[in-house]
């Protein structure tokens, strides 16, 4: 494959009354990914291309696009993988359109800000002036851990059929950060984060359809949590739902280890005080 | 009462209709030689056990279609004052088929 034909979804809301599709056709390179090729394109070939982009390492979660109408991250998906020599590359649906590949996130900021994605501590007064660490173990971490991966790219959304149909339910980003804050046992909060999830519009309109666990390029199961969430709403719900023990703080040290002193330089400089 | 405790209802009615329904399937189809018509069903419900078995299908069967379909609608992204209306308009359903199908049971039992 010495050539790669990307069809690219262009819109500008002051222009075009609706998005359509313009064609390029640019040299293949192995090992390219999706956003390499965008990049090529809107550095040689038309510089009007407007997508999102950063880290190019599948970290930030800025270059969520539907490729091939898949959601997927255009940086983390290398061409030869996709194993066609024409790509489709959409911005992500379920959000307005900012300008081509660009896709309004807001709505997703706005309902993940609503679940209080924060810890509330059972001790201020610890939170705010730490004296040692929260003690955490291996399985108390494990029980939150994977959804704290979370890069908030979107492409969970874009694969939710719920959140096609319902533009108000809250979607399985949010939704699984609900999830991950409240079982994690440094926090008090999950009462709170309850009642915000607990809406008509809430967690009880998913379908268990697992397209946001598809789609997540970072392994985490949105789907689980919102299923260990309704689990623990229901038991909540019966008073059945034991109260997580306060986190114990690191008892302080009893010997401090003497710091290594900053060994001296050995290459002297000429002039310097010795 | 909070959207968790309608939907742990829910659960509850299709375990319910789940059990209910089998119950009746075997027991007046499957190993009775009854003719299926309206004097059977109304014959049985003059014994209290059936008229209870009988209203206790109707609660659980209405329960879960209506809150089903409470759940459809809802997705049409209905605002708060529209989800008010569906849900006193799901209970005047709900209340209404429940009068009118629970005559059959009753007028049984009353003879």
């Amino acid at each position: 494959m010495e050539k790669i034909t990307f069809k690219v979804q262009r819109y500008n809301p002051d222009k075009d009354k609706k998005p359509y599709t313009q064609v390029f056709t640019i040299p293949f390179k192995h090992g390219m990914t999706v956003l390499d090729g965008l990049i090529y394109i809107k550095e040689n070939v038309d510089n009007t291309l407007s997508f999102r982009s950063s880290c190019r390492m599948g970290i930030c979660g800025s270059c969520g696009m539907l490729i091939n109408n898949l959601p997927m991250l255009a940086c983390h998906t290398p061409i030869e993988e996709l194993k066609k020599d024409t790509i489709t590359v959409k911005s992500l649906p379920n959000f307005p359109i900012v300008r081509d590949l660009v896709a309004d996130l807001s709505s997703l900021f706005a309902k993940h800000k609503s679940i209080k994605p924060y810890m509330m501590p059972h001790d201020m007064a610890e939170a705010e002036k730490p004296t040692a660490e929260f003690l955490q173990e291996q399985l108390q971490l494990e029980e939150f851990v994977q959804f704290a991966y979370c890069v908030k790219c979107g492409l969970c959304m874009a694969a939710c059929p719920t959140v096609a149909t319902d533009k108000h339910f809250l979607g399985p980003q949010p939704l699984a950060q609900a999830y991950r804050y409240s079982a994690d046992r440094r926090d008090c909060g999950a009462k709170e984060r309850f009642h915000e999830t607990d809406t008509p519009h809430g967690i009880w309109l998913c379908h268990l359809a697992g397209a946001c666990s598809e789609a997540c390029p970072k392994g985490v199961d949105p789907a689980l949590a919102l299923q260990l969430l309704k689990r623990a709403m229901i038991s909540d719900s019966l008073r059945l739902r034991k109260k997580p023990a306060p986190p114990s703080v690191a008892q302080p040290q009893a010997e401090k280890k003497p710091k290594v002193a900053v060994p001296e330089f050995t290459i002297k400089r000429p002039g310097a005080k010795s | 009462m909070r959207e968790v405790h309608w939907k742990l209802l829910q659960y509850i009615a299709g375990i319910g209709i789940f059990f209910l329904v089998g119950y009746h399937l075997i027991f007046s189809h499957f190993q009775s030689d009854e003719i299926t018509e309206w004097s059977s069903v109304s014959d049985r419900a003059a014994n209290a056990g059936w008229l209870t078995f009988y209203v206790l299908i109707l609660i659980f069967g209405i329960y879960h279609v209506l809150h089903g379909i409470r759940g459809i609608i809802l997705e049409f992204s209905l605002p708060p004052s529209a989800v008010k209306v569906l849900d006193w308009s799901i209970v005047l359903i709900g209340v209404a088929v429940f009068g009118y199908a629970v005559y059959i049971p009753i007028n049984g039992f009353i003879g």
